[in-house]
């Protein structure tokens, strides 16, 4: 049985369904060759790109619940001195959740950080660390003020549920890595899914093939293991069978290119069972890698996270192709407790959010320069929204603003130390270099060497686009 | 002068897209043709013109953006040919009207006559004389001698085959001579006749998803050697008359119209009343209902059907989408959540019933479909009274016999709440009486932190017993605590240490009012000995809050408090504090002791005081009656309880709207242009008859109206689009494999003839859906077998063209369905009723969904049963491609992937199956009839001498229970001949 050579033309046919390539009839046979057999880590700068690729992985970074960018990233000392005045031009604005108070500055101070002397708030001291290698966006907008469809927003571009996340098309475009791993990882928080749950990593009328497997520290790779009654030598034994049987059927069966594409699947979940486990084998680490992240952290939540870092840097090492990485989790009873929603005491709620947030990042940050890894790996950081710069009327948080946000990006092919775009005095509205989430992905998908216009895929009357039909990649923060 | 002279009438303007000088990229394979262009009639002055004064400036001043050499062409429109501004850009019009300046876009965008629209862009307006150059040359017939160009035509018009009127006259009589004649045309010919038993599989698959058992396929195969065709109409009418046929297609129809039990988005909260409709869908299907009347049921079934539930319910349908119910307080976001709301139904009935993607003209002209965007707000002005949520749906009598049983109860109840209320009154009185005369000689509590000091006690325990909290008694019923909260909860000893600390090794009990079923930590009373603020104890009932020490200590203060900061009132907004309360210590847990209380202390309110006094003045008597009143009341409560509830059902509810439907700029709710009426589409006015209502027609009407007008014989595209549905069902795929697209994106049809036979037929039939199963079933084509032929397969790959049966994978449900049914599990009833579910729910304000380890017996149904939440993902039917319906799946996909292998080889419900297997066969004597038993059951076959070899070898080191988890992975399980 030759299951590989058997899996060969249903990946061509997926093949040929891709617009973006449909140009490309020659060497795709080659291409989907070099996939199966898990053997091209240099895939991504294969001649069918539209650009040579600067990135060929992606690491999500995603902390939900409108993590505050005049609290975070976004520094306007004029907030501090028109601290507790009535926002000019703004009286009793209503949001989301109702009226809105006087400005509020950020609790903490900011700090200037790094060579390039970036303001960054003083609660996050060890992500002040990279930001010479970072590139911020100031001046995101998003087209709502709400967490969920804020949430798949950041990662499908489209507010409504059903369109494929960003995770999904990339693995739709280029393909696996590491036959042997999935895809396309969801790391998803201890505390919970993040608003709108798995419509985040959803493939959404893409095959099933491209959305998201979910795993993490606290929670292993659904139907990995074998049950435990069925031995090592009898699960040889099932296989074999199993391969005979399909076999038999399929040599009577000729001209049905899926037999074989299911028998490769087999092989391939048997392989999957042997590296799955290994990769998410957090042990194997020396103690100092586990010190670096945190990983043992006396706070929970923290350590917790942690473990997820260093899990997303072990996938991306094994060469999953895209991971997304969460933060916190979903709306709960109370706003801020679970995610960064701080509606109501954003003090209080920041003070727990940050520690979790800011050591083990920055250590996943320095361990995946260290090991080269951000030659191919492009790191960007989202959230859904920003934060009002007023404080939401007898409250000390404030309410949801989409019309300006922070965001960033590092690693494979992105400047560091620059910041692209920026808000109005407050941090109410982005007012320069105005962004948008199909800007955001159009350099996503750019640095991977694909032109957002042409990666399409025809879905109930259109062709469509990650990137729907807007955006326009954001040349300036890229290295040329 | 120029701008009055030639101001255009507004609704022409606002018909004018801007859609027409943007930019949009999704440009795609085109069908190429050529416009025609007659040679130009030599009108040489017209030409002399056009040279002298209008190339320069469509040159200058155009072509960057509007010609083959632009670099990105705008909008799609070329100005550079003839042919380019009579085909226009997006907006589907032509760009120039010759002779007519005014009806001229072009023009109109030149003279800045409409914000947005302004040409050249980003420039100062043409001279004006340059444009009245430009209108002197429209008005002369606007001659254009650059016709040699060919235009790739990027958009259909009203001459688009699917807009025809179904053809009437056919050239074949039967599916087969279609078929075969195109087999002919391509040098094909169509397989021979399948063996019987792969038929009776594949018959009892495609009507009803399930496969036959071995007795089935044993006698239908003695029936084929008598009468072949005579056993296979039998079959098939055994079939179809089965009501599992309705659990099979009435399925397929629930993934065309984006079925789903939770309502997506942010909350996706689940959806317990919708399975009535799922119900009615699946009886409405074996009942063999007339479609034409379903699909009015759909639109319009509380119009027609008032009081019978049967037909009313089918209106379910506008509201079974997913749509935001997060209560959003911002103006511009509630009109966009609405008009995305509407944008669902719309989008469901357009491409369900027609056909087509009028969603795609939301924002402007369709850019491929001759769909201008009014139409697109004529369908939502039918919707635009739809709202989500429950509905009593009962029949007159019902409602009647409900209305008679509960009225005398509830009078009843009314009286004893009524005296109830005057007792509380007395007593209230009283109460106010005696506090009015109170001093206090402590403060109030203070939510930052309260401390009662008392006498130094021993004590391994600490209760803390509250009774009330500072809720706004305007709002809440003292005495409820639910809305407690509680940050930090301190014990010191008389060495002045907190000794009510987890790092201290105590413990905190306590109910909590809340849970987060994936966070188990969330809320609990553990908060309270955190020793930090922020995070608070949700106040369960009972309201008490026991500290356990490790050891016994000598304990003499407690200090509890509720926020952090002073900087703002944050009691407003952490919940309210504990303010009645009691302190209770004891050594060992058993016995008691009250050491303090909030005796004494000024009241939170007034109210609070009252309330505190209320508990002194209260005489025993009136605390008996008090009871008895209760208990009375509770038990015409229940009594009501158990008188049958009227169904409810999440059917949505209508209101006539108050305000005409506008067409939206861009798609911007905050941006309304015209005014639309309630009518029919203006896409097939040139074919089916059209309806058009006054502006402020009744809500129902416009329903009602608009379903007669999709479901009307004379409407062509409705009986292609479900005639191609029933072919894509049985063929895996439709004559149009664009099932909910017939638009210019869309596939044209492999044979259009047929297409139209086809729906020419279900007219015929009555729009009944059975017959046309029968004729097809029965055809030559259908009863072909799936044999593989290089030849054939060299000419027509995927076997559009049907030389052979094209091999079909078993869906999600029929996997699902054929694994319970072969190991004896399945249980075809209750056929209907509440869904199971492979989930476990939870809800903490937003919800989640877990899929489940382990599938109890209560989960052995038909999988059409299955309570799909959106955003949920189940093992087996979500990764065998089990559509999400956040959008309608008028085609599944067919995947396959490790993650499918690994549950089929790995979850329980798997090996709990191969178990139930071992069961069935294992009453046979012999390993060899064991063997040949789950052949029987598995594949309906016997198995070879070579299968049966292989099973020897491996039961006897493997185990016969592992042998079954093999065979129901195995291909030939899965796939169908």
């Amino acid at each position: 049985m030759r299951p590989l050579d058997a899996g060969l033309p249903y990946l061509s046919v997926e093949y040929a369904r891709r617009g973006f390539l449909q140009q490309m009839t020659t060497g795709l046979a080659g291409v989907a060759l070099a996939r199966m057999l898990s053997d091209d880590k240099a895939l991504a700068s294969a001649t069918a790109l539209h650009y040579p690729a600067k990135a060929k992985q992606v690491l999500q970074i995603f902390c939900p619940g409108a993590a505050s960018h005049v609290d975070l990233w976004d520094h306007k000392p004029m907030l501090e001195k028109f601290h507790d005045t009535p926002m000019p031009g703004a009286d009793s604005e209503v949001t989301f959740q109702g009226k809105n108070g006087n400005l509020m500055k950020s609790p903490w101070p900011f700090i200037a950080a790094g060579q390039s002397g970036k303001m960054i708030s003083s609660m996050l001291p060890n992500m002040a660390r990279h930001v010479d290698d970072m590139a911020f966006i100031h001046s995101m907008t998003s087209r709502t003020n709400t967490h969920g469809p804020g949430c798949i927003a950041m990662n499908s571009c489209f507010t409504r549920e059903g369109f494929p996340s960003a995770g999904s098309w990339v693995s739709y475009a280029l393909g696996s890595m590491n036959e042997n791993l999935p895809t396309y990882v969801a790391i998803q928080d201890v505390r919970g899914e993040p608003p709108n749950g798995k419509a985040n990593w959803s493939n959404g009328f893409l095959s099933a093939k491209y959305q998201a497997v979910t795993m993490a520290a606290q929670q292993p790779l659904r139907n990995l293991d074998t049950p435990s009654v069925i031995s090592d030598e009898k699960e040889r034994a099932t296989r074999d069978l199993l391969a005979k049987l399909n076999s038999q059927h399929a040599s009577l069966h000729p001209g049905n290119d899926e037999l074989g594409a299911r028998m490769a699947a087999y092989e391939l979940a048997a392989k999957m069972q042997l590296a799955a486990p290994k990769v998410s084998d957090l042990s194997q680490e020396p103690k100092h890698i586990h010190d670096l992240y945190c990983t043992n952290d006396s706070n929970n939540l923290k350590a917790s996270y942690a473990k997820n870092c260093l899990l997303a840097r072990r996938l991306l090492e094994q060469g999953v192709r895209f991971v997304s990485l969460y933060c916190a989790s979903r709306a709960s009873s109370v706003d801020g407790l679970l995610n960064w929603d701080a509606h109501k005491t954003l003090k209080a709620d920041y003070e727990r959010h940050c520690p979790i947030f800011d050591e083990p990042t920055a250590a996943l940050l320095t361990d995946l320069k260290q090991r080269g890894l951000l030659n191919d790996v492009l790191v960007v950081w989202c959230t859904e929204f920003g934060r009002m710069p007023t404080h939401q009327e007898g409250t000390s948080g404030r309410d949801h603003n989409p019309d300006a946000f922070t965001t960033w990006m590092m690693g494979a092919g992105v400047k560091g130390g620059v910041s692209h775009g920026s808000t109005d005095d407050f941090g109410r509205r982005s007012v320069q270099d105005v962004t948008t989430v199909y800007d955001f992905y159009a350099t996503v998908l750019k640095l991977l060497g694909i032109d957002h216009e042409k990666l399409t895929y025809y879905h109930n009357g259109a062709k469509r686009r990650l990137t729907d039909v807007h955006g326009h990649a954001i040349d300036r923060i890229l290295v040329s | 002068m120029l701008k009055s002279t030639f101001k255009l009438p507004a609704r022409v303007r606002s018909s004018i897209s801007k859609a027409i000088f943007h930019s949009y990229a999704t440009i795609v394979t085109f069908v190429t043709f050529t416009i025609s262009t007659q040679p130009c009639t030599a009108d040489q002055a017209g030409d002399t013109f056009f040279e002298q004064k209008i190339r320069p400036v469509l040159i200058e001043h155009c072509y960057r953006c509007h010609s083959g050499e632009a670099e990105k062409l705008k909008g799609n429109l070329h100005l550079d040919s003839k042919a380019g501004w009579q085909l226009g850009g997006d907006s589907g019009e032509p760009a120039i009207v010759p002779g007519n300046p005014d009806e001229s876009p072009l023009l109109a965008s030149v003279q800045h006559l409409d914000p947005g629209l302004e040409m050249p862009p980003d420039a100062p307006k043409l001279p004006d004389n340059v444009i009245a150059d430009l209108i002197t040359w429209v008005k002369m017939g606007a001659p254009d001698p650059r016709t040699d160009v060919k235009i790739d035509a990027k958009r259909a018009d009203k001459s688009w085959w699917s807009l025809q009127p179904l053809a009437k006259d056919f050239h074949q009589d039967s599916i087969d001579g279609f078929i075969s004649e195109r087999l002919r045309q391509q040098g094909l010919e169509r397989n021979p006749p399948a063996d019987p038993r792969t038929l009776i599989r594949r018959i009892s698959y495609d009507v009803t998803g399930l496969p036959p058992t071995i007795d089935e396929v044993n006698s239908f195969v003695m029936a084929c050697e008598t009468d072949q065709r005579v056993a296979t109409e039998n079959l098939v009418d055994r079939l179809l008359a089965s009501p599992r046929y309705g659990e099979r297609w009435g399925r397929h129809w629930l993934d065309v119209i984006r079925f789903g039990e939770s309502n997506g988005f942010e909350r996706n909260v689940i959806v317990d009343n919708l399975w009535p409709f799922r119900d009615y869908v699946i009886q409405s299907f074996n009942s063999d209902k007339p479609f034409n009347q379903f699909i009015i049921e759909h639109l319009a079934g509380d119009v027609i059907g008032k009081d019978d539930p049967t037909v009313e319910i089918g209106s379910a349908f506008l509201v079974a989408g997913p749509y935001d119910d997060v209560g959003n307080q911002d103006a511009v976001a509630q009109k966009n959540i609405r008009a995305a709301t509407l944008d669902d139904m719309i989008t469901a009935t357009s491409g369900a019933f027609l056909g087509l993607t009028i969603n795609c003209a939301r924002c402007h002209n369709h850019k491929f479909d001759p769909i201008p965007t009014e139409d697109y707000y004529r369908i939502r002005s039918a919707f635009e009274g739809v709202r989500h949520g429950l509905r009593t749906i009962a029949t007159k009598s019902d409602r009647q016999a409900f209305e008679e049983a509960t009225k005398p109860l509830a009078m009843e109840k009314e009286k004893l709440a009524s005296d109830r209320e005057k007792l509380e009154k007395e007593i209230e009185d009283r109460a106010k009486v005696a506090f009015e005369k109170l001093t206090f000689q402590r403060p109030k509590i203070d939510v930052h932190g309260t401390s009662e000091e008392f006498l130094a006690t021993r004590a391994q325990h600490v209760r803390f017993v509250i009774h009330s909290v500072t809720t706004d008694a305007t709002k809440t019923r003292l005495g409820d605590v639910r809305s407690g909260r509680l940050s930090e909860f301190e014990v010191w000893n008389t060495d002045n240490v907190n000794v009510a600390l987890a790092n201290y090794g105590s413990k905190a009990e306590g109910a909590r009012s809340a849970t987060a079923a994936d966070f188990p930590d969330a809320y609990g009373p553990q908060l309270c000995i955190d020793g930090k603020q922020g995070e608070q104890w949700f106040i369960g009932s009972p309201a008490e809050l026991t500290i356990t020490f490790p050891q016994p200590e000598l304990v003499h203060r407690i200090h509890f408090s509720n926020s952090k900061g002073r900087d703002l009132d944050e009691s407003k907004v952490r919940g309210a504090t504990p303010c009645e309360y009691d302190i209770l210590v004891s050594l060992d847990g058993q016995q008691w002791t009250k050491v303090a209380s909030s005796e004494g202390r000024e009241p939170w309110t007034p109210a609070h005081g009252i309330e505190r006094v209320r508990r002194n003045v209260i005489t025993e008597e009136e605390v008996r009656q008090l009871k008895r009143f209760d208990r009375d009341i509770s038990l015409i409560r229940l009594k009501i309880e158990r008188i049958p509830k009227l169904q409810q059902v999440w059917a949505g509810n209508f209101t006539q709207p108050t305000e005409p439907t506008n067409v939206q700029l861009g798609g911007d709710p905050m941006k309304p242009t015209d005014i639309v009426v309630p009518s029919s589409l203006s896409v097939l006015n040139q074919v089916t008859p059209t309806f058009q209502l006054p502006v402020d027609a009744p809500e129902s009407q416009r329903r009602l109206e608009l379903a007669k007008w999709i479901a009307s014989d004379s409407n062509p595209l409705t009986a292609r689009v479900l005639a191609n549905r029933i072919w894509q069902y049985h063929f895996g795929n439709g004559i149009v494999d664009t099932p909910s697209d017939f638009g210019f994106l869309g596939s044209q049809p492999t044979h259009p003839e047929l297409l139209d036979f086809l729906s020419r037929k279900l007219i015929g039939y009555g729009w009944r859906l059975k017959p046309l199963h029968r004729d097809i079933l029965l055809s030559q084509t259908y009863l072909q077998s799936s044999s593989f032929r290089d030849s054939a397969a060299n000419k027509d790959k995927d076997s559009r063209l049907l030389w052979r049966f094209p091999p079909k994978r078993l869906s999600a449900e029929e996997l699902r369905d054929t694994i319970l049914m072969v190991s004896g599990k399945l249980q075809l009833e209750p056929a209907g009723g509440p869904g199971f579910r492979l989930y476990r729910f939870t809800q903490n304000n937003v919800c989640t969904y877990f899929p489940l380890d382990f599938h109890g017996p209560e989960t052995y149904r038909r999988s059409v049963y299955h309570q799909n939440a959106r955003a949920s993902v189940v093992d087996i039917l979500s990764e065998f491609d089990l559509p999400d319906n956040a959008f309608a799946a008028p085609k599944r996909s067919n995947t396959t992937t490790p993650m499918q292998a690994l549950t089929m080889l790995n979850h329980s419900f798997i090996l709990d199956m191969a178990r139930a297997l071992i069961e069935r066969c294992g009453k046979e004597l012999t390993l060899d009839d064991k063997i040949t038993s789950s052949y029987g059951l598995v594949y309906q076959r016997s198995p070879t001498e070579v299968e049966l070899t292989l099973a020897r070898d491996y039961i006897a080191t493997n185990g016969f229970e592992n042998y079954c988890r093999v065979l129901l992975n195995t291909n030939e399980l899965i796939y169908i001949d």
